[in-house]
């Protein structure tokens, strides 16, 4: 568990409580520039809560976050964009009463002040052309797929050097899975590093260069994707063994 | 008919009072879910700024800008102060938080001034009428009516334009993801208790021109009403309102003028039954959607 | 003005004593309790009627203080609140007050008033104008304002002297003064052989009255004369859309409107005629009165509620003086019997007025932002309206 100046992102120790519910019992995993990491684990076994508390949105208990060497551990959410890692949060969250052309807009209030906003909008409306069409439309209206696209091409719009997904699959066709994971992979070719939370264990392994089992609030099983998916001992690692 | 016609100009101009304050209301609800019972107060401390300002010889358009500054920065200041520290908490301890300010503010009033009223002199050209089609339209009426459109119009334009104006409606919807955003909260709140405070004291401006003086608990009712229209529109959503506050003088106004003699003393029951019958067929209020619904 | 108000802040905080002169402990003096609402929405009443009350008994104390003996005054806040009023009203009754002065408004009057008449201390209103007060609450209760139906009849008797025929009236409900006042004037209005055409209604604080305006404008046929008891914050936003909607209608208003915002109103006021409990032309007392509370507070006087509680302090103190006592029976039937007890604002007789005292009415007209004295009026007791 060393930290070295290759990992982008560096968490160890993490801890996080609600009232006495332990969510996170001291996790960590490493995350390396252009790599695609999942974090894997069955419902309940604390994923959405270890990247809300990386991202700062909730409350540590102990830890330590670091990105590219720097200790932003205890940060504000805004702070950690504006650093660099943004979040695509669980169930796209996407802003209903606002149209599409807000949402994006939105999504790059930090690049705004950078000048490349129009650059960067110009490149998303590209990768993902339905919300080109639909760029007047209000976000609540669109399907399950293209909120997700929009909820994607919206964390990318702050040009993070890290994004969080979080379940992007969540009730999504499996055809509009397949398309949403391909755009992914799309990413990680043209230069994003990617920490990906899924149930969607062999979707995510597919993808994923490494992967991290998490179960009971802490991490049960790492390594690379490829001796993951053979191991079989995912899913045994799903049942706990606390 | 000309009558008629009078009655919607007279429910169109208190509607625009009701309407900014509703809006500075639902503004701070929008993105703390806080009903800052408070609010009123702001009125009233644009009401002494201008008083004071009058007895120091600066004239009343220096007042009236005063006036409204001097709620505008009290809006941000009392966000800092006040609700900052308890913006985790639950409702109920920020709610009782705005209680608590509106009640301070009240013994400061009441007892660094005066508990009497302060008179504000308007100029006669205010009070007279002007004739618009054969209709007496009231130049504050006018003015309030104009003030009205221009300040929904520029903040409309501040919605949907600026990046913080759509990081306010967002934040209203999503509070966290917002910040996900990059979006600092504490600009997002102090920016909506800016607005909040500034509608509050241009509403302020119309309400003193036209009872004349200031005192300590003048703006409990304004507050009150503004909370009902609030609710009547529908909570969280600004554009309802704007519609509520509007709907809220159309009912008073021609309750006020068409009901039979024999049932004006039930006008203000007439009224909130009214509304609640609206809130009983829709409860998300007229422009709320239902996911709004808290 | 700051330096009075820190002073009061700290009394009403504490609720301590607030001693006028030399109080040399507690079984020397004569204590007079006072139950009013310090904050809230009673303070720009009860404030203003402290302040006159305490005037009284500096010079009360200067002058040797009643029976010889020096009087102190508790004051305790009731916060405008009913059913603190009977809690405050209990603990100064405990305190052994001789007499109480109690809030400005009716229900906290009330329920402060049943307290002491229970224990059998004599107690007043300090502005309640309500005529129906005394009766209400017992024996020990006793009413000091002008009564809201002798300004009627006042306002009543000036209308039919000016010739008007027809009037409009414009009441509202949340209060008995705003309400009763008006319906006395229409009473006495038609028993003099006027005609009420129509009886218009508001409700307090509100900022627009476009729609009553507009309903004036169209009456057939249109009155004569307007009488409202509305006063500030709705006395001036009515005025002055009436006159915007060009009404030139004369209005004749009651002593709620007696302040200093009337006065700013400008031409829309001009000519308003409004009564009062007195006037203080040149060489009257109420004029020494404004002269020694300027001297006290280093500030105008701006209401007559400091006069009329400098009033009924030196009712209290005659009451005292006469009963020979500090025995609650003995100084309720000692105040019952005053006759011309000199005071600010005149003179005051309870003498076989069922404790609700007759006192003069000034009628005021407003000119030029001044005010201007037209009369001191007392009514035909036959055409005072009955409670």
């Amino acid at each position: 568990m060393s930290s070295g100046p290759e990992h982008l992102l560096d968490v160890a120790g993490l801890e996080v409580r609600y009232g006495a519910i332990e969510a996170i019992r001291g996790a960590g995993l490493e995350v390396c520039k252009g790599e695609i990491v999942t974090l894997l684990g069955a419902n309940g076994a604390g994923k959405s809560s270890f990247l809300n508390a990386v991202m700062g949105l909730v409350p540590l208990a102990a830890g330590r976050v670091a990105l590219d060497g720097e200790d932003i551990t205890g940060e504000t959410p805004e702070a950690v964009v504006r650093r660099g890692m943004t979040l695509c949060p669980e169930g796209r969250r996407v802003f209903a009463n606002l149209t599409v052309r807000e949402n994006l807009a939105i999504g790059g209030a930090t690049r705004r002040r950078a000048g490349d906003a129009a650059t960067i909008l110009a490149d998303m409306l590209d990768r993902f052309p339905v919300l080109a069409e639909r760029h007047d439309q209000m976000a609540g209206t669109l399907s399950g797929g293209e909120q997700q696209m929009l909820a994607i091409a919206r964390a990318m719009m702050s040009a993070p050097r890290i994004v969080l997904l979080d379940e992007p699959s969540l009730g999504l066709a499996p055809r509009v899975v397949d398309t949403i994971f391909e755009m992914i992979v799309a990413l990680q070719h043209h230069g994003a590093t990617i920490l990906l939370v899924e149930q969607n264990v062999d979707l995510a392994l597919d993808i994923a260069d490494r992967g991290y089992v998490l179960a009971s609030g802490r991490v049960a099983l790492s390594g690379p994707a490829s001796e993951l998916q053979a191991s079989g001992e995912v899913e045994r690692a799903y049942m706990g063994r606390d | 008919m000309d009558i008629l016609i009078q009655q919607f100009v007279n429910a169109l101009s208190l509607g625009g009072t009701y309407a900014l304050l509703a809006l500075g209301l639902a503004m701070v609800f929008s993105v703390l879910g806080l009903i800052n019972f408070a609010h009123g107060d702001l009125m009233t401390l644009t009401g002494y700024t201008m008083f004071f300002a009058i007895g120091a010889g600066l004239g009343l358009p220096l007042a009236v800008v005063l006036g409204i500054a001097c709620a505008t920065l009290a809006a941000v200041a009392m966000e800092r102060v006040a609700f900052r520290p308890v913006r985790d908490a639950n409702t109920a301890t920020m709610l009782l938080t705005s209680l608590a300010v509106s009640t301070i503010l009240h013994m400061l009033f009441q007892n660094l001034i005066s508990a009497r009223p302060r008179a504000i002199p308007v100029p006669s050209w205010m009070i007279g009428a002007v004739d618009v089609g054969g209709l007496a339209i009231g130049v504050i009426q006018l003015m309030s009516i104009t003030a009205t459109a221009l300040l929904l119009i520029a903040l409309s334009i501040f919605l949907r334009r600026s990046i913080l104006g759509i990081a306010m409606r967002a934040a209203a919807l999503d509070f966290p993801v917002t910040r996900l955003m990059g979006i600092n909260a504490n600009a997002v709140v102090a920016t909506a208790f800016g607005l909040s405070g500034l509608l509050a004291g241009v509403a302020g401006v119309l309400w003193l021109a036209q009872r004349g003086s200031v005192d300590p608990l003048m703006g409990f009712l304004p507050v009150l009403k503004a909370f009902i229209a609030v609710v009547l529109g529908g909570l969280g959503s600004l554009a309802g309102a704007v519609v509520g506050g509007f709907a809220l003088a159309f009912i008073e106004v021609f309750l006020r003028a068409f009901l039979p003699d024999g049932w004006l003393p039930f006008r203000e029951s007439i009224t909130l039954t009214l509304v609640i019958v609206l809130l009983l067929v829709r409860p998300e209020g007229l422009i709320g959607r239902r996911e709004n619904v808290r | 003005m700051l330096h009075a108000s820190t002073t009061r802040i700290a009394a009403v905080a504490a609720g301590l004593v607030v001693a006028g002169g030399v109080a040399q402990g507690d079984s020397h003096g004569i204590t007079i309790g006072y139950a009013g609402g310090f904050t809230g929405y009673l303070a720009p009443y009860d404030q203003p009627s402290l302040n006159g009350v305490q005037l009284a008994l500096d010079q009360i104390n200067e002058a040797g203080g009643i029976m010889g003996m020096p009087v102190e005054l508790v004051v305790k806040d009731t916060r405008s609140d009913t059913a603190q009023a009977a809690v405050v009203a209990q603990e100064l009754i405990e305190e052994g007050v001789v007499a109480m002065i109690v809030s400005c408004d009716v229900d906290p009057a009330v329920a402060s008033g049943v307290m002491a008449q229970a224990a059998e201390i004599p107690s007043a209103s300090s502005c309640a104008s309500t005529p129906s007060l005394p009766a209400a609450v017992g024996p020990y209760m006793f009413s000091n304002y002008t009564a809201d139906n002798l300004q009627g009849a006042v306002l009543a008797e000036y209308a039919r002297g000016q010739g008007y025929e027809n009037a409009y009236i414009l009441l509202s409900r949340d209060t008995p003064y705003t309400e009763k006042l008006p319906e006395y004037f229409g009473e006495a209005f038609e028993a003099m052989g006027g005609t009420v055409v129509a009886v218009g209604e508001y409700t307090m604080g509100q900022q627009d009255f476009s729609a009553e305006v507009t309903n004036i404008g169209g009456l057939d046929p249109s009155p004569d004369v307007i009488q409202t008891s509305a006063y500030e914050p709705d006395f001036p936003a009515f005025i002055k859309q009436l006159r915007a909607a060009g009404i030139d209608t004369p209005v004749l208003g009651s002593d709620g409107i007696d302040s200093p915002t009337t006065f700013a109103l400008g031409d829309v006021a001009e000519g308003v005629v409004f009564s009062n409990a007195g006037f203080a032309s040149p060489g009257s007392a109420l004029e020494a009165f404004e002269m020694a509370y300027e001297a006290k507070y280093g500030t105008p006087n701006d209401t007559v509620f400091t006069a009329t509680g400098y009033d009924l302090m030196m009712v209290i103190a005659a009451a005292i003086e006469a009963a020979g006592s500090t025995d609650g029976p003995a100084i309720r039937d000692a105040w019952d019997n005053l006759e011309n007890v000199q005071v600010a604002t005149g003179s005051i007789t309870y003498k076989d007025q069922n404790r609700v005292p007759v006192r003069v009415v000034a009628l005021n007209q407003v000119s030029g932002g001044e005010r201007v004295h037209v009369g001191d009026f007392s009514p035909d007791p036959s055409m005072i309206p009955a409670p």
